[in-house]
């Protein structure tokens, strides 16, 4: 990912690198400032400890954490969204790779109101060189047993397998936000992917929450798994753009998610993110699918 | 008939499609350009409780006027790029007492729906309450409400028949290229410095000056005639579920910025405890990111001393699609936030009269007890 690398100075007018950027640069001058305030890590790693983490980035890399989690557990009826962070910890070293030590609690991605279990993950995430992707090593108690997970997956497959593919004009949502019932295991399986992508794009800079299903290509319940093809639009949050991604997927109830994908890049240019990563990982992904 | 057309508009509310709330992309052009499609024949059967076409909420600002002619009168502001009228409402009690302003406006990022929907249920419920509600009849006793339902015009329309999830204004840029200004990065604080872009490409584009937008230059030039008397100024957002206080565009903090969390807290905490939602509160710069040229900070920065960018839900789960099912909720926690915060800046200019007495009677007693000390 090409980002602007300059000097540590006050913040030029019309600097257009995203915002979340210009404050890590003078984190980073704090971070170095302090020294030794290092807590428990070896010398030769060259990891600083951040005194104040801000919520944000805790929270950014608390929802990485948690989109590959759901990516992991592949299991649309047991999505699970960011509650609050308990307690987080975050180092950088020299190379601009980010270390997070992270608990937080989690919630059902239900539309039932009440509906309040809160669950507890334990995370820890490593970026490198600020990029994105992040190794995640995660652990979450378990807010519904796993013969239940499993037969509410598959009442959801059953439910999948009965609908005629749909809706090609059809966003989901619509613009006030209504899912129709029938169309709510559409919406938790594109959840399931897109939390795939939005574990693979997210940076300490840059993270993602899905808008809208903006069209369906395909809905195929041939054989025995569900085969998903349609655009959703991610919503980056530093920079307030909104990404179109084309995802493919396929899932059978229990076993591992089958993804692949490419976003648009955006429309600016100074701005230029990882999608030459990101297709040349589509590419590769669709020769073996 | 009256009731009878009632019920029937209560029963179209639940049979989606029916009374023209279908919502097919003809149907809301037709809406949104001034031809109003209102299927409510009295304001008291308007739905607070759905999203509303541009066309529908001019026409409720008349007919709040009209109704409420008591206390409400309908200003003229300025014309936005695509020469619409923005109006703004005053809610005024009649008296000799002396007035502070509290501004309010919504909607100055199109795609975000709640918060237009917000400023004309803050209207509602003050109207339809401050005769009986002693808490707001305090209020309205020395503070007048402004509120501006749509800053972002142009823009909302836009969302409504071409582009949900559009943010800027409409403004066009680069010989017709590129369309739309960042309005909450146009304004006169550190303008375009961080956290904002001179690319109009880019969604926090903002603008070819300080000030450069109609909508900017038609809001602060009326805030600044008026700003010795503005005593709070609030401006709605969605979504993060966040108290915002200055600055975005730098870490620095304003000199009552203690006050400005400590108000903000009490606030959040009174959201809470409607339905349970969790709010946070920071500056910008701290819990959300760095900006430059908000409307927020400029606001505080020409004296208005409380200012707050209030970001409504959810937290991500539907951002900006937020169902109209969260309308209410969102709307009544909301509101006990901001009551919480006119409270605050009503106590901090007008004592109580049983407090004055209260202060008077302690200090005389306490006069009294030294004085006695010494015999």
């Amino acid at each position: 990912m090409q980002l602007r690398r300059q000097p540590l100075s006050a913040p030029r007018p019309g600097d257009t690198r995203p915002a979340a950027q210009r404050l890590a640069v003078p984190l980073l001058l704090l971070l170095a400032l302090q020294g030794a305030a290092a807590s428990g890590e070896p010398e030769d790693s060259g990891w600083l400890q951040d005194a104040e983490p801000s919520s944000r980035l805790l929270s950014q890399a608390a929802r990485a954490a948690l989109h590959f989690f759901n990516f992991r557990a592949a299991s649309p009826s047991a999505l699970q969204v960011l509650a609050s962070v308990l307690d987080g910890r975050a180092w950088v070293n020299q190379k601009k790779e980010y270390k997070f030590d992270l608990v937080f609690t989690t919630e059902f991605y239900r539309a039932e109101e009440g509906e309040k279990r809160l669950g507890t993950c334990s995370a820890q995430v490593f970026f490198r060189n600020d990029k994105p992707r992040p190794a995640v090593n995660v652990t979450c108690t378990q807010l519904i047993k796993k013969e239940r997970r499993q037969e509410e997956d598959y009442q959801l497959y059953k439910l999948m397998k009965q609908l005629k593919s749909p809706l090609n004009a059809v966003r989901i949502p619509d613009s006030h936000g209504y899912i129709a019932p029938s169309l709510r295991p559409i919406w938790n399986l594109a959840f399931l992917g897109s939390s795939y992508v939005m574990w693979q794009k997210t940076t300490p800079f840059l993270h993602y929450f899905m808008s809208q299903i903006s069209s369906v290509k395909q809905w195929k319940t041939n054989d025995d798994a569900i085969d998903f093809d349609y655009t959703v639009l991610l919503h980056e949050f530093s920079t307030q753009e909104i990404i179109p991604c084309r995802i493919h997927l396929v899932w059978y109830p229990g076993k591992p998610l089958k993804v692949k994908y490419h976003c648009q890049e955006r429309q600016t240019p100074e701005e230029g993110s990882g999608t030459e990563e990101g297709s040349a990982v589509a590419l590769t992904e669709l020769s073996n699918f | 008939m009256k009731p009878l057309l009632g019920t029937f508009y209560l029963l179209g509310m639940l049979v989606p499609g029916w009374l023209g709330y279908d919502r097919s992309l003809t149907q809301q052009r037709q809406e949104v350009v001034g031809k109003v499609v209102s299927p409510w024949r009295i304001l008291e059967t308007y739905p607070y409780n759905r999203y509303h076409p541009m066309g529908e909420i001019y026409q409720w600002m008349s007919e709040i006027r009209e109704k409420y002619t008591e206390v409400v009168t309908q200003h003229f502001l300025g014309m936005t790029y695509e020469s619409r009228p923005m109006y703004y409402l005053k809610i005024s009690q009649p008296s000799n007492n002396p007035k502070k302003i509290i501004w309010m406006d919504c909607g100055i990022h199109a795609r975000e729906w709640i918060a237009p929907a917000f400023c004309q249920w803050f209207v509602k419920e003050i109207l339809q309450n401050y005769k009986d509600n002693s808490r707001i009849r305090r209020l309205l006793k020395n503070l007048d409400f402004y509120v501006l339902p749509v800053l972002n015009i142009d823009g909302y329309i836009y969302t409504w028949t071409t582009d949900r999830l559009w943010r800027k204004s409409r403004s066009s840029h680069n010989n017709g290229t590129c369309f739309g200004t960042d309005l909450n990065r146009n304004f006169d604080a550190s303008w375009c410095s961080i956290g904002a872009s001179h690319n109009c490409e880019s969604l926090t584009f903002c603008g070819t000056g300080p000030m450069s937008e109609p909508e900017t230059k038609a809001v602060s030039s009326f805030i600044e005639s008026k700003k010795e008397n503005i005593a709070c100024f609030l401006t709605m957002h969605s979504y993060g579920q966040l108290i915002l206080v200055p600055y975005g565009y730098t870490t620095n903090k304003s000199n009552n910025h203690e006050e400005l969390i400590q108000v903000g807290q009490k606030a959040a905490n009174a959201l809470k405890a409607k339905h349970g939602t969790n709010y946070r509160v920071g500056s910008s710069a701290d819990i959300l990111y760095a900006t430059s040229g908000s409307s927020r900070d400029w606001a505080r920065d020409i004296g208005i001393p409380f200012s707050y960018t209030f970001e409504l839900r959810d937290n991500g789960t539907y951002g900006f699609v937020l169902p109209e099912t969260q309308i209410q909720a969102t709307c009544e926690e909301t509101m006990e936030a901001v009551l919480s915060v006119l409270d605050d800046v009503y106590e901090k200019y007008w004592y109580t009269n049983s407090a004055i007495k209260a202060k008077s009677t302690a200090l005389v007693l306490s006069l009294l007890m030294s004085v006695m000390s010494l015999l």
